[in-house]
This record gives C-alpha cells, structure tokens and sequence, in this order.
C-alpha cells in the first residue's frame, strides 16, 4: 500500500504548483520584453539604447545588503535540502 | 563654350589660406614663405590666365552685375560685358596685392562683421560697403590700403594727411553733402533715443569652418554679434535713415530670438535632466521592491524548509524506529 504522508504531500504538491506556475510566468513575462525590445525602427532602438545605459548605471553598493541576504538565505535553503537527504539515507 | 576646361590653378589669384587661417602676406620682406605651400602670390599676380576671364565671361549678365557690384564696381560705366570682366580681373589682382593686416586694420577700424580667418576677397568685400569719411584711428598702413580700394593714387612716402585730403576729395559733392545730412540726422536720432555710451572694443565674428568660408551670407546672417558695437548715428550715417533704424530693429530681433532660443535650449536641457533623474530612482526604487519580494519569498521557502526537516527528524527518530523495534522480535520468533 502507498504510503501516503499528508504533510509531504501537502509540501510537494505546492512545490510543483508554484514553480510551474512560476516558471511559466517568467518566461511569458521575459518573452514579450524580447519582443517589444527586438524592434528595428528609431524608438526601440532609442529605448534599448537607453535602457543598456541604465542597467550600466546601477551601482551595487545600492541594493549590497539585500543581495548578500538572498545569497545566505539560498544557501540555507540548499543545506536544508541536503539536511533532508541525509536523514532520508539514515532510515 | 569654352574649347578647353579651365584649369583651376589659374583661378587662384589669392594666396591659400593657411593651417592658422592666415594667408601668407602678399609681398613678403624676404624670398619664398615659409608658411606659403603654393607659389608665390606675385607670380600668380602677373601671370594674366586667359581662362580666369573667360570664365567670368560666361556668367549671364545679372550675374555678372551682382558680382561686379561686390567688387565696387559700377556695371553701367561698362559698355561691353569683356571689360566689366577685365575690371573685375582688375580689382582681384588689386585685393591679391593688398597687404592682409592693413585690411584688417580698416575692417577693424570700419566696424564690419567678418569672421577672424576670413580671406582677403571677403574682407575687400566689406571694406567696399564702407563710405564713412571719419579716418581717426585708421593706421597709415590701413590708410593707404583704403585708399587704393577707393581708386585713389597715393603716392609712396605721401603724408597722412595728404592723403585724408586726397580721399575727401575723391568723395563728390553730393556725396559729401548727402554723407553730412545723414550724419545729422544720425546725431538727432541718437540724441532722441539717449544712445550717448561709447562704442565697445571691436570683436571678430567666429571662425567660418571649412577654406574661404561661403562669404557674405555667412557674415550677414550672423552680423549682428560683430556690428553690434556701432552705434546708431554711424549706421544712420552709412545707410540712411531708414536703413541704419532697419539694421538696428533687425539686430535687435536676432538678439532677441537668440536669447530666447538660448533659454529653450536651457529649459529643454534642464527637463531633459530631471526625466533621467527620476527614471534612475524609479529604476532604484523597482529593483529595491523585487528584491524584497524574493528575500520574503526566501525566507518562507527556508521557514518551511525548516519545518519539513524537522518533521522528518521527528518522524524518523521517534516514529518509525520504534515501531520498527517492535515488530523485530516476532519476525525472530
């Protein structure tokens, strides 16, 4: 008989659900920028042009706090999971 | 109409302009320039090309007018269109001979707006639309160049004042009388107006890009900055009533506009900042938020990470290995 524990259904199940839907978001999302970017005439050319610029700008000293936080806490997240794997191999 | 085409080498009579956009003088102290790449101005002075004037022979007539006129000459005086074209020969071969620092001298001393590298043909140009018989401040060297412009014979060694006198009375009678009426009413003009300060020191337009420039429309248009320093009753004097009032709206208005254009071109420019100011803290402020939002999102991922593990901790350690303990035993018996 499968043995079916609720709570790790309940975990895997919103795992899959958000990252699909997630993924399918972004990419939707990153897709029309492409398009709308990829333009030949002036103004998109302008507007990438500028954009670039932009990006060239940003400073990290800006926004260095909350980037040092997410990359700790996705290595937390990637110790966990191995955490995980480790009590799984001792049963 | 022409058999052969002209040879550009002989068309220059005027000597190059150089890398400081000064040509080299004309009839230099010692052998060859240093400075001139081209033959000697002279050489070119006396060597007549037959092509020079038959190409100014196949100009149309107006043309031919308008360009004699620019020269200081009367067209009408000319009877056949071959000697309006050997006065103009003439008059070049004339410009070529004058020394360049005394024509700048009487463009200076005459107040006309030239650019600083203009060429010689340019500043003759100018010195001819001067009728003023004023000579204080004209240099000697100034002086005789005028004079030759004007077609009066000095002769060499001739004192100064010799020579003012000389060119008084080359002006006419009636040209003298309609000079000093102008001049009066220059002077009542000015007096009613209140114009009494003193002309400012004289300043070059900016130089015209390019060899030569394009010539008088591009001193015209952009007159106003080098003449702005005469005053009313010299313009009034020069050009009549009418005229001297006409110039003076017309500086006026392009001083006017220039400065209005000037405060556009700021406003635009300062807009132009304040957008790209405001894109950067919008730009900031976006990616401030979506890093927020990935550090929640993180933390709740890590919560229940946290969570799931020990759940499983719990579960391995304190419910499965007991019931596995338990059912040992009766697989043994």
């Amino acid at each position: 008989m499968w043995d079916l524990d609720p709570f790790q259904f309940f975990r895997l199940t919103v795992a899959w659900i958000a990252t699909i839907y997630a993924t399918v978001i972004t990419l939707q999302s990153a897709w029309g920028w492409v398009l709308y970017l990829s333009g030949g005439d002036k103004y998109m050319t302008m507007v990438r042009r500028y954009l670039i610029i932009h990006a060239l700008r940003l400073r990290f000293k800006t926004f260095w706090g909350d980037v040092i936080i997410c990359i700790l806490l996705c290595m937390v997240f990637l110790l966990l999971w191995r955490l995980h794997g480790v009590i799984a191999q001792g049963v | 109409m022409s058999a052969n085409p002209p040879d550009p080498n002989d068309l220059k009579l005027l000597p190059p302009v150089g890398e400081a956009g000064r040509p080299p003088a004309p009839n230099p102290a010692g052998g060859a320039s240093e400075a001139s790449p081209t033959p000697t101005p002279a050489a070119a002075v006396i060597a007549i090309s037959p092509s020079a004037p038959r190409q100014l022979a196949d100009l149309p007539k107006d043309e031919l007018a308008t360009l004699a006129e620019e020269f200081g000459l009367e067209p009408r005086r000319y009877k056949t269109p071959q000697d309006l074209v050997s006065a103009i020969h003439g008059r070049r071969q004339l410009i070529a001979s004058l020394d360049r620092d005394a024509m700048v001298d009487v463009v200076r001393w005459g107040r006309r707006p030239v650019p600083i590298n203009a060429t010689n043909e340019q500043l003759a140009h100018e010195i001819w639309r001067i009728k003023s018989m004023r000579f204080d401040g004209l240099s000697e060297r100034g002086l005789i160049a005028l004079s030759r412009l004007r077609g009066v014979e000095i002769a060499a060694g001739e004192p100064i004042p010799a020579m003012v006198k000389k060119l008084k009375k080359s002006e006419g009678f009636f040209a003298r009388m309609n000079r000093k009426r102008r001049a009066v009413l220059g002077s009542i003009v000015s007096n009613m107006i209140g114009e009494n300060d003193p002309a400012a020191e004289y300043q070059f337009l900016p130089p015209v890009e390019g060899r030569g420039g394009p010539g008088p429309t591009t001193t015209t248009a952009s007159a106003a900055p080098g003449a702005r320093d005469r005053s009313i009753k010299e313009e009034i004097e020069e050009s009549g009533l009418f005229g001297g009032i006409a110039s003076r709206v017309k500086k006026t208005a392009d001083q006017y506009i220039n400065q209005k254009l000037d405060e556009i071109e700021s406003r635009i420019d300062r807009k132009l900042d304040e957008i790209d100011r405001r894109l950067a803290e919008w730009r900031d402020k976006e990616i401030a938020n979506r890093l927020r939002i990935l550090k929640i999102t993180l933390w709740a991922s890590v919560i229940v990470a946290s969570l799931s593990l020990i759940y499983s901790y719990v579960k391995v350690n304190f419910y499965d290995k007991p019931g596995n303990a338990a059912t040992m035993p009766t697989a043994k018996k």
